[in-house]
């Protein structure tokens, strides 16, 4: 392995880490003292990390959105009606503000609903398997009238059955420019990990009887 | 018999009854679409209602929280030129923020956004446990790229410094809808589980 670098490609990619650090450090030429000292500190880190095992670039989730492995994120921020923030929250109260009935979808690792900018917009955010649009095509074929419920304090929504719903949602996505995600398992892959674990547990409890 | 089924079912429906008048008092005022939509689902909702799951709770000092799993969400104002800085450190990276974030072990997910011409940034996470902990983490275990990101914060005091817990609570904003599609699996289960799924796998091999 510490021949490895001595290669051409190798050397040429940490010349190209040289030039990324270089960059780095003139980025945050004019920024804060405080920052400056945090880019030194990791410096030698980061130096490793783009040169010899600069981790898979984020993808496209499909039409908005970034992915990593297999899972994608969705993040909207959509201005309400007026009346919208009221009867939304009342909503989400009166379902004690967890929406387990996103659980039909079948493919949602968490998702949340926060009031932004004096009730004047919402943030509607999610973490999801797959691509962009058949996560919403799920969402539009398991739950459209949950949605449309929950949506209707959107600003000029058209309905989720109405052609024009991906092009709203789309216009108000924000792709994320920087994401992560733990478990690189989906939705349905975690839940069997969980039902193994159990069998798997009983079965463990049952030979040691 | 009959009175008994009687006497238990007529509160049910009237407080079921109930709820229905409530949802639609509560979008009387809704779009065509919203109205439309209630309706289609009013009986199923109606009995959702009644019969709440479990309320999401706090995550402590900020944010809500279903079983294991919180949220955190911040909405921070951007410095000049901090947007362009951020956005450049994140490509270095290729915008996969997990050299760092793994070695926080309890964060399942984590974005950051520009929005409003880059004037403003969203910051949301998904992680296990409780708020200060999950910070104290951040603190104990990556300060550095912590401090390197939040630099485009405007006020940003750095994460050593004693008021960074209050800069932060200060611009986190309490989802008041969350919902986790695993809340009472941590990330240190879900490891445990994948390594029991890869002995069992193993152990069905071998008896074959």
């Amino acid at each position: 392995m510490t021949t490895q670098p001595q290669t051409a490609s190798a050397a040429a990619s940490s010349r190209t880490a040289e030039e990324k650090i270089q960059y780095l450090k003139e980025l945050y030429a004019d920024a804060p003292e405080l920052s400056k000292k945090a880019l030194e500190n990791v410096l030698e880190e980061l130096k490793s990390q783009v040169a010899e095992t600069p981790p898979p670039p984020i993808e496209s989730a499909g039409r908005a959105g970034s992915r990593l492995g297999k899972v994608s994120e969705l993040t909207l921020i959509i201005p309400l009606a007026p009346g919208g923030a009221k009867r939304l929250r009342s909503l989400l109260q009166m379902l004690g503000g967890n929406l387990n009935g996103a659980n039909k979808v079948g493919t949602v690792h968490d998702m949340r609903f926060v009031f932004l900018d004096n009730d004047t917009k919402l943030l509607f955010a999610t973490a999801y398997d797959g691509d962009w649009d058949a996560y919403i095509d799920d969402f539009a074929t398991k739950i459209p009238d949950y949605l449309d419920v929950l949506n209707a304090g959107f600003e000029g929504w058209p309905g989720i059955r109405s052609p024009e719903a991906k092009d709203y949602l789309a216009k108000y996505q924000v792709t994320a420019e920087g994401w992560f995600v733990a478990n690189d398992l989906t939705v349905a892959e975690t839940r069997r990990l969980e039902r193994n674990g159990k069998a798997m547990d009983e079965f463990l409890d049952k030979i040691s009887e | 018999m009959a009175n008994q089924t009687q006497t238990a079912t007529a509160p049910e429906s009237d407080a079921a009854a109930q709820k229905i008048q409530q949802l639609r008092e509560l979008f009387a005022d809704a779009s065509d679409v919203g109205k439309a939509a209630l309706e289609n689902v009013i009986k199923e909702l109606s009995s959702q209602v009644s019969a709440p799951p479990p309320p999401i709770e706090s995550a402590g000092r900020v944010g809500a929280r279903l079983g294991k799993r919180s949220e955190l969400t911040i909405i921070v104002p951007l410095v000049p030129g901090g947007a362009k800085r951020l956005r450049t450190f994140l490509q270095s990276l290729g915008g996969n923020l997990s050299p760092g974030a793994s070695k926080v072990g309890t964060l399942h997910d984590m974005r950051f956004v520009f929005f409003d011409n880059d004037t403003r940034l969203l910051f949301a996470t998904s992680f296990d446990g409780d708020w200060d902990v999950y910070i104290d983490d951040f603190i104990a275990l990556i300060p550095d790229y912590l401090d390197l990101m939040d630099s485009a914060w405007e006020g940003w005091p750095g994460i050593r410094n004693p008021g960074a817990k209050d800069y932060l609570v200060k611009h986190q904003i309490t989802a008041e809808g969350w919902f986790v599609a695993n809340p009472e699996l941590s990330l240190a289960e879900i490891d445990r589980l994948k390594r029991v799924g890869a002995a069992a796998d193993e152990f069905l091999d071998k008896i074959q």
